[in-house]
């Protein structure tokens, strides 16, 4: 017996039910163990691979230099401002010289004075001398006389005697010119160091420069070695650059690298690394390096922020792989291998790294080797999973 | 033609002094009184009175949907009632041994043609291949067989009305009741029914009680009983032949 | 016998799709909030398991880095590297912050961490690892940061260069992934406004502005901006050692706190999500209320809609348990139908919401079990009132 249902609705129940039963068993795949897990595969190919360095620094003059007074002193003048452009020499600020030119005007006083008892002591000199002369031919001539019995022997003593004290009259008149010149330089030495304290007040530029700050105003007082004016030679500005202990294996003075200003950020300059420091910065773990322009553009500014490039020679030939594909398991550094469809984890060992993320393999895969890049989630021995192009960047349940 | 044989239906059902009391004490209300009525097997009566008479009362009796006060009452030759139901399972009897015919169809919307007469011997626990094949018996008989498959709202009244008397005759019970079964219809069809009804008494050796009030039908009855005050009376019928 | 139920539902199919299709949608909200929480329980989980860590070492007395801040110096992963069975141990920084997209901000969980050690991002599902020492950034894709773009966190502009996924935070905030010293300056430095009051102030003092030694000013000032702090460091063990010895030996000698894996999972379940669970909770139990009311009124109503049909039935004979059946196995069918519906659009809408949804198959099962019993308790109300219609009924008048 057939039973006969109109057709359309026999047919709309259908696939109702279908609908309902296909969702429901699409919807029981979805979640569970039956679950696929999306990935997306590369092949292991032999390349180059670039590696570099990169770390950021801040601008810095190579040659700067800290104006003041040697002694504490109170600013009379200052002649420039930030930004002015300074020669060698140049008259740069000048500080209150107090007392110094009365001091000064007598050391030269006294300087003069010892020039005067050194005359005189010279005099002293050449009399005492001509009288000890005297008083020698004196007694030579009695003695002669003595011997052919004119004289007496104390006449001749007395003569004697004369000749000592004329002898030790030169020798204190000598003692006296010594002294006196002693004394005269002396005087003259304090005079010149008066003098050079005098020059010192003068603060002049020690090279070519730009002044970069104004400390101290006329009138302010500083103290021995207080800066009043600091100038840095801009032709000497220099990255002075961080780089990570850990990634700067490979340095080497001379190294081109890529400079990129805070200040101006779709440019990239050219320069080479002109100086690495023996000391690094144990807190922090940076090294210390100075990479220098090779051509110094304008307008910069000391303490500007400047990302730092250098890249290391090229390594051809390599094994690589996308660093995606890096990932941990059990402890180990690895890729996850795809093994007859299925993944499998084997460690590798890595070399050379480049900016765009390719990595070199030193151990552990061969080339053709396909390698899990994305996944949508972490991955297991042998899991099930479902080769894409792309994971999109699409949600997944 | 040949009727089928319907065993325990050869008397037929028949009541005596049946009456039905509702509440108690001073509210109580006598809707039956005392009602004496038999239908022998393949006899058609009538059964008419006016509202508020205990006809609907007597109906339910006969039904076996309510409990008569006293009386007894005798189905196909068994005492089902004596002052007290004598059988257990009411519904049972009603499924078995008592067919409905009511004043609309009554079909299940959901089932179609067949599966509203079929679904009676399913009831009672016929296989559904068996109890199929029985409705299209039926159908056949009753001239619907060619809208078997379809569905009941498909159908005319008068279909409609064929099937519910299919469904009636499903279980070969040994009384039918029909309730105003062609109130809505016009003469030709009413009559139509009561051949058809009469031709069903027969051929299954059925007691057909109709109640009506239709003067359409009224003197196509050979025997009809009046109710009146709860108490029935016989009278002696028109007969007028249908054919 | 033929089954009622199914032939009713047959007959009225549409009617009974679409009710099923709004008691669907219910059904699938309440998946969905069971979802939110096993998302939420899975967040941590995966942060906890994509940090690579095996210990989380913290500040003294506090349960962070993740529930509570905490601040450690950054040189004390060394110490910790000395200890016996500690394999790895790196400094990682944690801060919820505002990134910046053009004009858009995103609010994410900055990490600062060191490549190849324990706290980078596990996979990638686009682009590739940091390569620079500065200024790249690998980013969750809830972000809404795509490969190529960049973005600003405090004062530098970072480019994206990688994309990762499941890498939240507990609170369901996108991680944002960059060098550690980038992170720590991020977190640790104050803005420019900060910076140059400070600097006033610290001018301002005697005992740092001091004439006679200059220097001092500037070396105060720069110890000030500099940033050597860090919010955890994060340690791995080697094979064949107990991570709770090492943690209690770090409690011990080396006045910090550890926890292991359990002890984090503890904290971050129990006591972060502790609230949003409970809410989570009252709400799936509210869902259950308001979809069993449904149900019964539903069931009530369609029960209501056949009393003729119901009171011919009994008269000619139905059992009663046969009519009991019938609303029960329609309340069923309709509870079959909602449930499919609802886990269909729970799986289909799942994954447009901010945060992770995760349905897992036990909680359907689950909810199937629930579904069914709710919706045959549900009918019970219909089931009543088909009890009680009289037979007699169908006898008019």
């Amino acid at each position: 017996m057939i039973k006969r249902l109109k057709l359309p609705r026999q047919l709309w129940i259908i696939l109702v039910g279908v609908v309902l039963l296909a969702g429901l068993a699409w919807a029981a795949i979805q979640g569970g163990p039956l679950a696929t897990t999306r990935v997306t595969v590369t092949k292991v190919v032999r390349g180059d691979v670039t590696p570099g360095i990169s770390g950021i620094g801040t601008l810095a003059a190579q040659r700067a230099y800290v104006l003041g007074p040697t002694v504490a002193g109170r600013v009379q003048r200052v002649l420039v401002d930030v930004g002015d452009t300074v020669k060698a020499g140049q008259l740069l600020a000048e500080m209150e010289p107090v007392d110094l030119d009365a001091r000064s005007a007598a050391a030269n006083a006294s300087a003069l004075r010892a020039a005067s008892a050194v005359a005189a002591a010279e005099a002293q000199l050449h009399d005492a001398r001509s009288r000890q002369k005297l008083a020698a031919s004196d007694l030579r001539r009695n003695l002669d006389l003595g011997s052919k019995g004119f004289l007496s022997a104390s006449a001749i003593e007395a003569k004697r005697q004369q000749l000592e004290s004329a002898d030790a009259q030169l020798g204190a008149a000598e003692a006296t010119l010594t002294s006196a010149r002693q004394d005269r330089l002396r005087l003259e030495a304090e005079l010149s160091g008066t003098r050079q304290q005098r020059g010192n007040l003068r603060l002049l530029a020690t090279a070519d420069a730009t002044v970069t700050s104004r400390e101290a105003e006329p009138g302010s007082t500083v103290v021995a070695g207080q800066a009043v004016l600091k100038l840095a030679d801009m032709a000497s500005l220099r990255v002075r650059t961080r780089l990570d202990q850990s990634r700067s294996a490979g340095l080497r003075s001379g190294q081109a690298a890529r400079i990129v200003l805070r200040s101006r950020a779709g440019e990239s300059f050219p320069g080479r690394l002109v100086r690495i420091d023996p000391q690094s910065d144990s807190v922090t773990e940076e090294r210390l390096v100075d990479v220098a322009f090779e051509r110094l553009p304008d307008g910069m500014t000391i303490g500007e922020l400047a990302e730092v490039t250098l890249q290391l020679p090229t390594v051809t030939k390599a094994l690589l792989i996308p660093n995606a594909a890096l990932r941990q398991h059990d402890g180990r550094s690895g890729v996850w291998l795809l093994n007859g469809g299925r993944p499998r984890f084997v460690a590798v060992q890595t070399g050379a790294r480049g900016f765009d993320g390719a990595v070199q393999v030193r151990d552990g895969l061969q080339e053709g080797d396909a390698v899990i890049v994305y996944s949508e989630r972490e991955l297991a021995d042998n899991q099930r999973i479902e080769v894409f192009t792309s994971l999109n960047g699409g949600h997944a349940p | 033609m040949d009727s089928p044989s319907n065993d325990g239906n050869e008397d037929g059902i028949r009541i005596e002094g049946l009456a039905k009391r509702y509440g108690e004490g001073d509210t109580a209300v006598d809707a039956l009184k005392d009602a004496n009525l038999q239908v022998a097997a393949g006899e058609v009566v009538g059964l008419i009175g006016p509202s508020g008479s205990g006809k609907s009362t007597l109906l339910k009796c006969l039904g076996a949907v309510i409990d008569p006060t006293r009386g007894r009452m005798t189905l196909g030759g068994a005492l089902i009632y004596d002052n007290g139901w004598k059988i257990a399972d009411l519904r049972a009897l009603r499924r078995d041994r008592i067919g409905f015919i009511f004043q609309a169809p009554y079909l299940i919307p959901f089932l179609n043609v067949t599966d509203n007469v079929a679904l009676m011997p399913m009831l009672a626990g016929s296989p559904n291949r068996a109890a199929r094949a029985r409705a299209m018996e039926l159908l056949q008989a009753l001239d619907v067989a060619h809208r078997a498959g379809a569905e009941t709202s498909a159908l005319s009244g008068g279909e409609q009305q064929r099937v519910s008397i299919a469904r009636a005759l499903a279980n070969r019970p040994p009384v039918i009741l029909a309730d105003e079964p062609t109130a809505p219809l016009d003469s030709e069809r009413a009559l139509a029914v009561m051949r058809i009804l009469h031709r069903m008494a027969r051929e299954y050796r059925t007691a057909i009680i109709v109640v009506t009030h239709d003067e359409k039908i009224i003197p196509t009855f050979k025997r009809i009983y009046h109710i009146r005050d709860g108490r029935t009376s016989e009278e002696r019928g028109e007969g007028r032949p249908l054919d | 016998m033929i089954s009622l139920a199914g032939r009713d539902i047959l007959h009225s199919w549409d009617r009974f799709v679409l009710t099923g299709l709004g008691l669907g949608l219910l059904i699938g909200v309440t998946l969905t909030m069971a979802g939110v929480y096993r998302g939420m329980v899975d967040d941590a989980r995966v942060m906890l398991t994509n940090s690579g860590a095996d210990l989380w070492v913290v500040q003294q007395d506090t349960q962070g880095p993740y529930a509570e801040p905490s601040s450690l110096r950054d040189d004390v992963y060394r110490d910790l590297l000395g200890l016996e069975g500690v394999a790895q141990a790196a400094n990682v920084t944690y801060l919820t912050m505002q990134v910046r997209k053009g004009n858009a901000d995103v609010r994410a969980m900055v990490v600062g961490f060191e490549p190849g050690q324990p706290g980078e991002p596990a996979f990638l599902i686009a682009g590739r690892r940091i390569t620079r020492s500065h200024f790249e950034a690998v980013a969750d894709v809830m972000s809404g940061f795509a490969v190529g773009e960049r973005i600003r966190i405090r004062r530098h502009d970072y480019t994206v260069v990688g994309l990762t996924r499941r890498m939240v935070s507990s609170g369901g905030d996108p991680m944002v992934f960059i060098a550690l010293k980038d992170a720590q300056e991020a977190q640790f430095l104050k803005d420019n406004d900060a910076i140059t009051s400070e600097r006033a102030r610290t001018a301002a003092n005697p005992a740092f502005n001091r004439p006679g030694v200059p220097g001092l000013l500037d070396a105060v000032n720069a110890s000030q901006t500099s940033s050597h702090t860090v919010n955890a460091v994060l340690v791995t063990v080697q094979p064949g050692h107990a991570p709770d010895d090492i943690a209690t030996d770090i409690r011990r000698w080396k006045h910090l706190q550890a926890y292991t894996r359990v002890q984090m999972e503890d904290i971050l379940i129990a006591k972060l999500i502790a609230t949003a669970a409970k809410q989570i909770g009252m709400f799936l139990v509210i869902l259950a209320i308001v979809s069993a009311a449904i149900v019964a009124f539903i069931i009530y109503t369609m029960t209501l809609g056949k009393i003729r049909e119901i009171a011919v039935l009994k008269l000619i004979g139905t059992r009663n348990r046969t009519i009991v059946n019938m609303i029960v196995q329609q309340a069923l069918g309709l509870g079959l139908i909602g449930f499919a519906v609802g886990k269909i659009a729970a799986t289909i809408w799942g994954p447009a919401f901010p945060k992770y949804v995760l349905l897992e198959p036990m909680d359907a099962v689950r909810g199937f079990m629930i579904v069914m019993v709710v919706c045959a308790l549900a009918s019970t109300l219909a089931i009543r009132a088909a009890l009680r219609i009289d037979p007699a009924a169908a006898i008019g008048g």
